[in-house]
């Protein structure tokens, strides 16, 4: 329905604007702090409504007297991973569900749903104890096969348990925060809206299911997985808890979890609130910038009806 | 360009529990142009699908040539096919479209190029071949749609009603065009319409499905002319074929009333089939009361209602004017009489 009336106009417009306000504004504080002195701020006692002129001293210490530099690189490099990795599975999980007609399909697409059931901070203890040994499921299958047995008593040597940590490493940190399947759903309503006979046509020209996938599914799909890609690379650059138990060291730790270590190095002292307000901005400037960059294809990858 | 004969031999499908087709067995010569005709949900789509391998068979085996081929994949099997939407790939160009099928099976790039500007010539395409599917018209995508099917020479041409979304000018230019493709390349086509016009114009033989099973397999002209059941019959021609409850007495055959209609030798009840513009009007002693009448100018049609209720079709000679009258007396021309099996509906 669409109503066009100055009245229904004019209190949109007052709506949005309140909205707005309530929205922006702790981020108008956080960026009228990041331009004092950390003199200023104590001599003030709080944060007060004043600008500033340290803007760029205060970006010149986050630069050269904290990790987070570094850390940005680390959240970069996960949430690059946690996006790919997040749309690559859903895209050929939807795939199968969508264009192969088997028995297992409700089974399937029931486990695909428990798994946006299922967040990491509900299993978050055992997907430590996997993440901190990825090769524990082969000892278990060396232990209960009696493969272990049978080369102790054969060669006189036991199987020596492996171990493989990727705690501390960028896919230790990305894989268990990729492991959802939200998309499946977005991908599933598009793969709908295809022709039909789009992939018989391609199993005429003599296309596998492979080629059909590659040369005409993913061409197609580009407005949705990009969409998503975005949603999840910002999803992964924000995760906090998860990084923060398996990335143990601040060299390996993403940005999120390095400015929220930066607000309690020194219990003793006034926390040095316009340089964490500065990190703060810091650490958003890459997915604000993605999002400005990418607003349309964002749009326009959910809206399918528009297609 | 090689073809060869398709040979049906007692399939079946069933989806479930529901079946489809129950056994067919016909022959297709290498060559033919076979058009699957029936009304929607008889089958013809499945057959055809069968055919080029996107179902599988429940129950027979299909042969093209000399191999079986029920369990061969899509692309061994020598068939193209042309579907209803055309299922063109959107993000490719025409060339991309129609080459497709060439850079799956790894054919090299200059004769790749070589056969994709043969084959978009051969259906008028040349000039449009760098455009998106998207910027054609209907007419033109259908026509890529032919140029991909014909672009890998292949033996068996399947067409799964390709005109249905044509407006009328162009369904009757595309069936020229069709007809000339036909005869140019040789391939066997067979062709899946419920268009009965598309099936008399364009079918060397047409192929009549009614609920899976084969009604009639003959020319148009002796389908037309002698058809097989009561249902050819009256799915054929428009209007289609009266169909007139009679009971032969060993002399003629009467309706219901007693009303003598045509000499015959039948004893007991059959089905009398007479077209509406075999029907003479004024003449006889078969008497009707006229229920509805419409000029068309060119002739004029009546539904008539014949003693016993029976209500049929009668169309009147191109040029006649008819004298408005409610009540007239009918013969029917004894040599366009078909007697039919009351109880099968076979022919008799």
């Amino acid at each position: 329905m669409i109503e066009k009336s100055a009245a229904i106009d004019r209190t949109a417009t007052v709506l949005l604007l309140l909205g707005m306000a309530f929205v922006l504004a702790p981020l108008v504080i956080a960026f009228v702090t990041a331009t004092q002195s950390y003199q200023q701020f104590v001599q003030a006692g709080g944060i007060r409504f004043r600008i500033g002129g340290h803007f760029l001293d205060n970006i010149r210490l986050i630069v050269t007297e904290t990790q987070l530099p570094r850390q940005l690189w680390n959240s970069f490099v996960i949430s690059l991973l946690v996006a790919a990795i997040k749309c690559a599975f859903a895209f050929a999980a939807t795939f199968a569900l969508v264009f192969f007609d088997s028995r297992m399909n409700r089974a399937i697409f029931a486990v695909t749903i428990a798994t946006v059931m299922l967040p990491l901070e509900l299993v978050v203890i055992t997907t430590y104890q996997i993440v901190a040994n990825v090769l524990m499921p082969v000892n278990w299958f060396v232990e209960a096969t009696g493969l272990d047995w049978l080369a102790g008593s054969i060669a006189g040597v036991r199987v020596p348990e492996l171990r493989l940590s990727l705690l501390d490493t960028h896919i230790g940190v990305a894989a268990p925060i990729a492991t959802s399947c939200t998309s499946v759903f977005i991908y599933r309503q598009f793969f709908l809206t295809l022709p039909r006979d789009l992939p018989r046509s391609a199993a005429m020209d003599g296309a596998g299911p492979l080629h059909f996938m590659v040369d005409i599914l993913l061409p197609l799909s580009w407005t949705p997985l990009i969409a998503t890609f975005m949603f999840w690379f910002i999803g992964g650059w924000t995760s906090y808890l998860w990084p923060l138990i398996a990335a143990s060291t601040p060299d390996a730790q993403p940005a999120v979890v390095g400015l929220a270590k930066l607000a309690t190095t020194d219990p003793e002292r006034i926390p040095n609130v316009p340089m964490l307000m500065t990190g703060a901005l810091f650490v958003s400037i890459i997915p604000v910038t993605l999002i400005a960059v990418m607003q349309r294809q964002i749009v326009r990858g959910m809206n399918l009806s528009e297609k | 360009m090689t073809a060869n004969e398709i040979r049906l031999d007692r399939v079946g499908k069933s989806f479930g529990k529901t079946e489809v087709i129950p056994e067919l067995t016909a022959e297709i010569a290498a060559g033919e142009f076979t058009v699957i005709l029936g009304p929607s949900g008889c089958g013809k789509s499945t057959l055809l699908n069968m055919i080029a391998g996107l179902e599988r068979v429940s129950r027979g085996r299909i042969f093209i040539g000399e191999q079986e081929v029920q369990d061969v994949e899509p692309k061994d099997r020598g068939c193209a096919m042309v579907f209803q939407n055309y299922a063109l790939y959107p993000h490719m160009s025409v060339a991309g479209n129609i080459g497709y099928s060439l850079k799956v099976a790894r054919v090299p790039r200059p004769d790749r190029e070589r056969r994709v500007r043969a084959a978009a010539e051969s259906v008028g395409l040349s000039g449009s071949l760098e455009r998106r599917p998207s910027e054609l018209s209907g007419g033109q995508r259908q026509r890529v749609a032919i140029a991909r099917a014909i672009v890998r020479e292949p033996q068996v041409l399947l067409f799964d009603e390709p005109l249905s979304n044509l407006d009328a000018q162009l369904r009757h230019d595309m069936r020229m065009e069709l007809n000339g493709l036909h005869v140019r390349i040789g391939a066997t086509t067979v062709f899946v319409t419920h268009d009965q016009v598309e099936a008399m114009t364009l079918a060397d033989r047409v192929l009549i499905l009614n609920k899976g099973r084969v009604e009639q397999f003959a020319s148009p002209h002796e389908i037309y002319h002698r058809p097989a059941t009561t249902f050819v019959a009256g799915f054929i021609g428009t209007p289609a074929m009266n169909l007139i409850d009679v009971i032969g007495d060993g002399k003629c055959l009467r309706l219901a009333d007693g009303t003598e209609v045509a000499p015959h030798g039948r004893t007991g009840p059959a089905v009398l089939g007479i077209r509406p513009e075999r029907i003479g009007i004024g003449n006889g002693a078969i008497a009707s009361e006229v229920i509805y009448r419409e000029d068309l100018g060119s002739h004029t049609s009546l539904v008539v209602r014949l003693g016993g209720g029976t209500e049929i079709n009668v169309a009147t000679p191109i040029g006649t004017e008819l004298a408005d009258l409610d009540r007239f007396n009918l013969s029917f021309s004894e040599n366009g009489l078909h007697l039919f099996d009351a109880a099968n509906g076979l022919r008799l």
